[in-house]
Parts: C-alpha cells; sequence; structure tokens
C-alpha cells in the first residue's frame, strides 16, 4: 500500500509537472489568437466537457476562451478545413486509437500545437508538444481525466494572471529542435504535380517538396520533409 | 463560498515578469495538491455514500432486469457527465452492454422545447414522451438546484420510474425532494471537485448494477 502511494506520487508529479506546462503554452497560444479544438473519438463527451470548461468558465469573472469540440463521422475533413496554423489540438484518449493518433501527425503539419491528454497505456513520444496521461484502467470513467482538464483549464487562467509570461515567446533552447535542426518534418500532400514535385503543407506553410523518392504519393498522404525532399511515406496514412 | 482555490498565486502579478520556470514550478505544485484533494474526496464520498449506492445499484438493476432503460441528464458540464453515463452503460468497457440514452442528445428536440415551452422542461417534456414505469432516471447537478433536472425527476416520480440525482454542494432543492429516491451528494464547493467525484460514484453504481445482474442470472 504505502509502495502504491509512493509509485502514484511519482506518477502525479510528473503528470502534474507536464500540466503546468502545456497551460503556459495553452495561454500563449490564446493570447495570440488560437482557437482549441478538442476531440475525443472514444468519449465524446470528455471532448464536449472540456470545451464547455473553456468556453463557460465555472467561476464568475473568469474570461471565456475560445475551445470548440469536433465530432462527428470525418474528423480529419472538419479539422483540417477549419484550424489554422497557430491552433491548437486537444486530444482526448487512449494511446492506441488510430483516427486519435492520425490527427495528431497530421495537426504538425497543418502548424497545430498538440496536447494529448489520456488513460490506459502511455503512448510513444513524438506525437505531441504536451502529453498528460493516467494510467489506470478505468481513467476514462473514474475522474480521473476530468481531473486533467479540470486542472489544465484552472492553471491556464492562473497562467494569464501573469502577462508579462504569457507575451513571452518560448525560446528555442531544446538539444534537438525541428525548427532549428537539420531533421525530417512532417508533411501533409496537397497536390501532385506531373513533374516529380508536390505541393504541400509543412508546419501550417504551404510548399513545394520533390517526391520522386517516395513515388507514387496521393493527396492527404503523411511524407517526412528534409531539405525540400520527401524523404520516405509515413505508413498508415493515406488521404 | 467564493473563495478562489488559486488565490495564493496571485499576488505577484507583475506585468514584467519573466521568470517562466519558476510560475510552472508553482503551477505544477498547485496541480498536484488538487490531484491529492480530489482523490481524497473521491474515496471519503465512496465510502460515505457505498450503503446508498449499493442500494440503488439494486434497485437500477431491478429496473433494467424487467425492461427498463435508464434516462440521463444534466446542464453543461453535467450534461457531459451524463452522456458519459450512458457511454459507460451501454458502451462498457467489461461486462455487459445495458439500455441507456441521454436526454441532451438530440439538438433538434432540445432547442425545438428550449424555443417553443423554455428550458425548465427541456427534460421533464423528454421524460413525458419516452419514460416508462419500468425506467431509471439519472439528474445530474452539480448545485443541486437545476431547475430542469428538478422538474424532470419530479415528472418521473409521478410515473413510478425510479428515480436518481447526483449533486454536489448541500445537494440543493434535488436533496429535499421527495421525488427522488436515491440523492447522492458530493459535499464540496468545488465544482470541478463534484464533477470529478461524480464520476467516480456513477462507476461505482454501474459496478453494483453488473454485479447484481450477474447475481441475478445466476441465482
Amino acid at each position: 500500500m504505502e509502495a502504491e502511494d509512493a509509485q502514484r506520487s511519482v506518477e502525479d508529479a510528473s503528470t502534474a509537472l507536464e500540466l503546468a506546462s502545456a497551460s503556459l503554452t495553452l495561454a500563449r497560444r490564446f493570447a495570440a489568437g488560437a482557437v482549441m479544438w478538442c476531440v475525443a473519438p472514444q468519449w465524446p463527451a470528455h471532448g464536449r466537457h472540456v470545451a464547455v470548461e473553456f468556453v463557460h468558465p465555472v467561476v464568475v469573472g473568469k474570461r471565456a476562451l475560445p475551445a470548440v469540440h469536433l465530432g462527428g463521422p470525418d474528423l480529419r475533413g472538419a479539422l483540417r478545413l477549419l484550424s489554422r496554423p497557430g491552433d491548437v489540438l486537444l486530444a482526448v484518449s487512449s494511446a492506441d486509437d488510430h483516427g486519435t493518433v492520425d490527427l495528431l501527425r497530421r495537426s504538425e503539419a497543418w502548424g497545430l500545437t498538440r496536447l494529448w491528454l489520456g488513460a490506459g497505456a502511455p503512448p510513444a513520444s513524438g506525437l505531441a508538444e504536451h502529453v498528460a496521461w493516467r494510467q489506470t484502467p478505468d481513467a476514462a470513467y473514474s475522474g480521473d481525466i476530468v481531473l486533467l482538464y479540470h486542472l489544465l483549464w484552472e492553471l491556464t487562467h492562473v497562467v494569464f494572471e501573469h502577462p508579462g509570461l504569457v507575451d513571452a515567446e518560448p525560446e528555442c533552447t531544446e538539444q534537438v529542435c525541428v525548427t532549428c535542426a537539420d531533421e525530417g518534418r512532417v508533411a501533409e500532400v496537397r497536390t501532385v504535380r506531373a513533374d516529380g514535385t508536390a505541393e504541400v503543407v509543412v508546419g501550417g506553410v504551404t510548399e513545394t517538396l520533390d517526391v520522386s523518392l517516395v513515388a507514387p504519393v496521393l493527396p492527404g498522404d503523411l511524407v517526412l520533409a528534409h531539405a525540400g525532399v520527401a524523404i520516405t511515406t509515413l505508413s498508415g496514412t493515406g488521404p | 463560498m467564493t473563495r478562489d482555490p488559486t488565490g495564493f498565486l496571485y499576488p505577484f502579478i507583475e506585468s514584467e515578469e519573466r521568470d517562466a520556470p519558476a510560475l510552472v514550478h508553482d503551477l505544477a505544485a498547485s496541480a498536484q495538491a488538487k490531484m491529492a484533494d480530489s482523490r481524497a474526496l473521491r474515496s471519503a464520498t465512496l465510502e460515505r455514500c457505498e450503503a446508498r449506492v449499493v442500494q440503488a445499484g439494486q434497485a437500477v438493476a431491478q429496473r433494467l432486469g424487467g425492461g427498463g432503460r435508464l434516462l440521463c441528464f444534466g446542464n453543461g458540464g453535467s450534461a457531459t457527465d451524463a452522456e458519459g453515463a450512458v457511454a459507460l452503460f451501454r458502451n462498457p468497457p467489461a461486462g455487459r452492454p445495458l439500455p441507456a440514452m441521454s436526454l441532451v442528445d438530440d439538438t433538434a428536440v432540445l432547442t425545438a422545447l428550449a424555443n417553443d415551452v423554455g428550458f425548465e422542461l427541456a427534460f421533464s417534456r423528454q421524460i413525458i414522451a419516452y419514460g416508462h414505469a419500468e425506467d431509471v432516471v439519472v439528474g445530474f447537478s452539480t448545485s443541486g438546484d437545476s431547475v430542469n433536472v428538478l422538474r424532470a425527476l419530479e415528472e418521473a416520480a409521478r410515473r413510478g420510474i425510479l428515480t436518481v440525482g447526483l449533486c454536489g454542494y448541500d445537494g440543493g432543492a434535488i436533496a429535499v425532494s421527495d421525488a427522488v429516491e436515491y440523492c447522492l451528494v458530493v459535499h464540496s464547493d468545488s465544482v470541478h471537485r463534484v464533477q470529478e467525484t461524480q464520476s467516480a460514484l456513477l462507476m461505482q453504481l454501474w459496478t453494483t448494477v453488473q454485479r447484481c445482474m450477474d447475481e441475478g442470472i445466476s441465482a
């Protein structure tokens, strides 16, 4: 029992830290005009709940923030049409929900900042800027997941009380930074041309990419772009 | 009752502030304390309500076993809690699926009722339309005072439907209503902690219903 408590305390501490830095990111994105798009294909109730928290705060006097739940059969198409570079995607899911994983990968190409809250076995790293997870199997029903987004909402509003920090753009201090370092970036193919190039979206910006190495590609495919060349197709993706 | 739980973080509001790591550290400490609060409230409430939840679970199992359905409703975050309850009963992660439906699902019905007869009757009119005596209704209201939730519980009681209420604070009007057979109250004045604990209570109710139905089948 004591070992269990100690383990839980370690998990709490790392989740709390993740939520704290996610809140700082989120407040900065909101301040810059972002919309937070909320998806939870397995548990739409969580997607709606987190959106209503931000739009209609329980604490009187807190500002309404633009959060929108997206559901329905074509989440990918809806998010592609509605989101703008700089917006935020908040996903609530288990790590093995393929639809959510696909949205997270594409969102990188679309230039969205990604927050991922979830339950069960934790996901592989690299699919979202911030990941806050509860590993208890019933977390989606026990109130644990609800607690995660309640805290995200509350901490985001605390950040707004520190305007000097909201306006500060985060500096690139990571050892590997996709903006500065020499590494591949996820790109979504929009139009394939006959000359072996394609118009793609990468980081929310439209670019032309040499796709001759990965041909044939179709609109909607995700490729890894490096120095103007698509070096590989990302598996399990397509229009 | 308007105590701001984050107030202690506010005194040093400075527009020139630049120490992000210090803020993140404070936020994380606050979040971790809230996690402990939430967990403590949930386990204390589950313990305090255990006997009531078991009784309610047995009664719900009896209704559902007799062909009844579970109808769930609430407003705002409580609407999503109702929706989550329906998902748990109808598409459970384990155990048997049970017939449950949400009265916040259909935007045509909700907006028609809100526009034509007022939001106070948004759920009670649906009880009149869909409810049968063998059914169960579960109303969620963190304040315990949501008028449309109370009206629906009263309408259900008049029709012999089993009524369950999930409330926060002191339980409000729902806790003292004769129309509510099982009222589970989360004693907290934080809407967030109430909602987290209501989820835990609902899951406990669902667990009891599943167990009762298993025992009913094997008996």
